[in-house]
């Protein structure tokens, strides 16, 4: 049985992979980008599902989080000529000035930025609970970003950074693709593995019921730490990932709505199941791309309709009151993809059509 | 209940996703009378918002009154880059690789600018900024041009003026912390004024404050204190109107200076009468009739607008519409890279806001104009001509 899962899990790498290697032939460059920057808020939703969905600590601080691995891969990533041209207005810190590291190590040491960052505010915050953890943790991330814009001469303030290089180890555009799925391959499978090990199911014995998940013997506050530094850990990943795919950051970038759309992905897929927040990502980054259609002049029948912009942003509005509404567990809830959802389908659909 | 709507919902995202493999076949099927395609991205939703419409304004009118270039019709692609990053980037994409524009306006805000240029420079597009006055948009970016002066050029306006009609030796900053715009003009103004003065302390007092601040006291009393002669305060206009009134309240009477934020009906609605005597730099103004252009544009304005001021920001739009036909025109075809070619030397072109002519970074060197708040009104003051390097 065992050796079963694990074939079949290669097999599903294997199909993903070579799916890539024909998306990456087939697709426009503006296919391309919508894809990749579904692949970066996978990465981005599942970490924060680990948080919210898994432990169930409501954080709202990721926006900060991958602030502070953005900031860090640009900058150890920018050369020195990128980071003269930036910092025009006042010279940027000069132990800083010649640092160039090549990419992976770069966003490797951005996201263990974002997770000190995770274990240092971690400490005194994940001691509060609910609400209170939410205002802390929103709290902390408009922090970040403020220190961000007040530090002139270490990521230029207010006036952003322009020219990150792009994602890979050759200047060009074309390997991001691989990276950027490279990476949420890697995020899924370890996110699995975490959630299906001991540690996994402390979490979700500490979402349930946290006296009686302590009651069996469970360190609340180690295992609520590790989610945060984990969750975190991946969020700058994809902040990072994030900033190298545009090129540019700056602190306006990392707002709390960029929280609010990471959790708007983790609510309409279902909060606490990593398949729905793959899925949920890609489909609500191709459908706000999509929906243009509605902010545009539309013709039904006799009856023209002059656009209004911003109508696509209703229908999530719209989606995500129905979902909160009437389906409060998501797409999903918190069931996962497995393959014997195919065997179980024939059987399924007749005892559907007996009742 | 439950599973009827999960399956519609799932259904609903299926459906969105074959209407994405689906659409982007479509147009290019018909292959209907040619156009030349000017995209248009701007910010019509979001924190941004109203700059964009503004700005819309002046694309529209005039692709309303030079509607056809080389004999054929010119379409606008009008999107929506939601005052965000990452839709930037994405919308200027849409515009490059699914919409093949052959040229692009906008966009309201350096950072959304600034985000999209990089698309627009590995496709090889040119774009046209409208208002973004943050050098960095331009900056080594071959296919980033603007028709709007920089902030370097307006601190330095603003620093002349101060120094030669104001007649102050001393002045004090109040700078936005997290504008990008208003720190920009803080530098560039000290960096001019030091130099004008020949006093390395020349500006005495530097308070910060953050977008949405209320309250002004600290930055004030130490101003009063400082013994400043003159106050610069460029940012966002709400803010400045408040410190504007909160500043008369503590019988500071000293000159206040600012930058083209503050051409904003709210500073006055606000302020009242502390803002009376403010003085400010910006791109144009209907009183300074800068070139024959401006007349056209007005006239246009008032007919299809009555009753309203045009803003500066509608003029640029204008603007940059104009020049982009122009530029077509002197190319002589769509093609994008002759159209970069065709923009790159851009001297002497009558504009709106001014006469444009492009520096090597992109940049316009142009004219600023100076008005003041004078019994409730936006009164024009005077016209600065560019620094001819």
């Amino acid at each position: 049985m065992k050796r079963e899962k694990v074939i079949q899990s290669l097999i599903s790498i294997a199909a993903v992979i070579i799916l890539l290697v024909i998306l990456n032939k087939v697709l426009t460059p503006f296919q391309a980008r919508i894809f990749n920057l579904g692949g970066i808020y996978i990465i981005l939703a599942i970490s924060m599902n680990l948080i919210n969905g898994f432990v169930g600590l409501f954080s709202l601080g990721h926006a900060g989080f991958m602030a502070v691995g953005a900031y860090t891969s640009a900058l150890l990533t920018m050369s020195r000529e990128a980071k003269e041209m930036n910092f025009f207005l006042e010279p940027i810190v000069p132990w800083l000035l010649d640092v160039q590291l090549p990419f992976p190590i770069a966003i490797i040491i951005g996201g263990l930025m974002a997770a000190l960052a995770a274990a240092l505010i971690g400490a005194p915050v994940l001691r509060l609970n609910d609400d209170y953890l939410a205002i802390a943790t929103l709290g902390f991330s408009e922090i970040i970003r403020v220190i961000f814009t007040n530090t002139q001469s270490l990521t230029n303030g207010a006036l952003g950074l322009k020219g990150l290089p792009y994602i890979g180890v050759t200047d060009s555009p074309k390997e991001a693709i691989w990276w950027i799925w490279g990476l949420v391959i890697i995020t899924i499978v370890f996110m699995v593995l975490l959630i299906n090990s001991t540690y996994g199911r402390a979490f979700k014995a500490i979402r349930e019921d946290e006296i009686a998940a302590e009651a069996m013997g469970i360190n609340l506050f180690k295992h609520k730490m590790m989610a945060f530094i984990i969750g975190s850990f991946f969020a700058g990943i994809g902040g990072a990932l994030l900033g190298h795919y545009m090129n540019t950051i700056d602190p306006l970038l990392f707002r709390y709505l960029l929280t609010f759309n990471i959790i708007l992905i983790v609510v309409l897929g279902g909060i606490g199941s990593i398949t729905s927040s793959v899925i949920s990502a890609i489909v609500v980054t191709i459908a706000q791309e999509l929906l243009r259609v509605l902010d545009g002049k539309m013709q039904i029948g006799s009856l023209i309709i002059n656009g209004v912009p911003g109508t696509r942003m209703v229908v999530f509005s719209a989606l995500l009151m129905l979902v909160i509404l009437f389906y409060q567990r998501g797409l999903m809830g918190t069931n996962e993809f497995s393959w014997s959802w195919f065997k179980k389908l024939p059987f399924k659909t007749k005892k559907a059509k007996i009742s | 209940m439950k599973r009827k709507l999960s399956l519609l919902l799932a259904l609903v995202m299926v459906l969105s996703i074959i209407a994405v493999g689906c659409s982007q076949q479509a147009p290019a099927e018909q292959p209907k009378e040619e156009v030349i395609k000017i995209g248009v991205f701007e910010p019509l939703t979001g924190a941004n918002a109203a700059g964009g419409e503004l700005e819309l304004e002046g694309i529209k009118l005039a692709n309303k009154l030079f509607p056809t270039v080389l004999g054929k019709k010119v379409e606008l692609v009008v999107l929506d880059n939601k005052s965000d990053k990452v839709e930037a980037a994405n919308a200027a994409t849409r515009l490059v690789d699914q919409d093949k524009v052959s040229v692009v306006l906008g966009s309201w805000g350096s950072g959304l600018s600034i985000a999209a240029g990089a698309v627009f420079k590995e496709a090889g597009i040119p774009a046209i900024g409208t208002s973004a006055t943050n050098p960095l948009v331009t900056l080594n970016n071959d296919y980033y041009f603007r028709v709007s002066f920089i902030d370097p050029f307006q601190g330095n306006v603003m620093a002349n003026y101060a120094f030669n009609e104001v007649k102050v030796k001393k002045v004090a900053f109040i700078i936005e912390k997290s504008n990008d715009y208003s720190v920009g003009l803080a530098k560039f103004f000290n960096d001019a004024f030091v130099e004008l003065t020949g006093d390395q302390n020349a500006v005495v007092y530097t308070g910060y404050y953050n977008t949405g601040d209320q309250d002004f006291t600290a930055q004030l009393t130490g101003i009063k204190a400082s013994g400043a002669e003159a106050i610069f305060a460029p940012g966002n206009f709400t803010e400045s109107a408040l410190i504007m009134k909160q500043a008369k309240e503590l019988g500071i009477n000293l000159p206040m200076l600012g930058g083209d934020t503050w051409e904003t009906p709210e500073v006055i609605d606000i302020a009242g009468a502390a803002a009376e005597g403010a003085v400010f730099s910006t791109f144009f103004d209907s009183n300074a009739k800068l070139t024959p252009v401006t007349t056209e544009f007005l006239d246009a304005y008032a007919k299809e607008y009555s009753g309203k001021e045009p803003a500066a920001v509608t003029a640029l739009g204008y603007d940059a519409y104009i020049l982009a036909l122009n530029a077509i025109e002197r190319a002589g075809s769509a093609d994008p890279k002759a159209i970069r070619d065709a923009v790159a030397v851009t001297k002497d072109f009558p504009g709106a806001a001014g006469v444009v002519s492009l520096d090597e970074n992109g940049d316009a060197v142009k004219s600023a104009v100076i008005k003041t708040i004078k019994d409730g009104k936006f009164t024009y003051l005077t016209t600065v001509e560019p620094i001819k390097k």
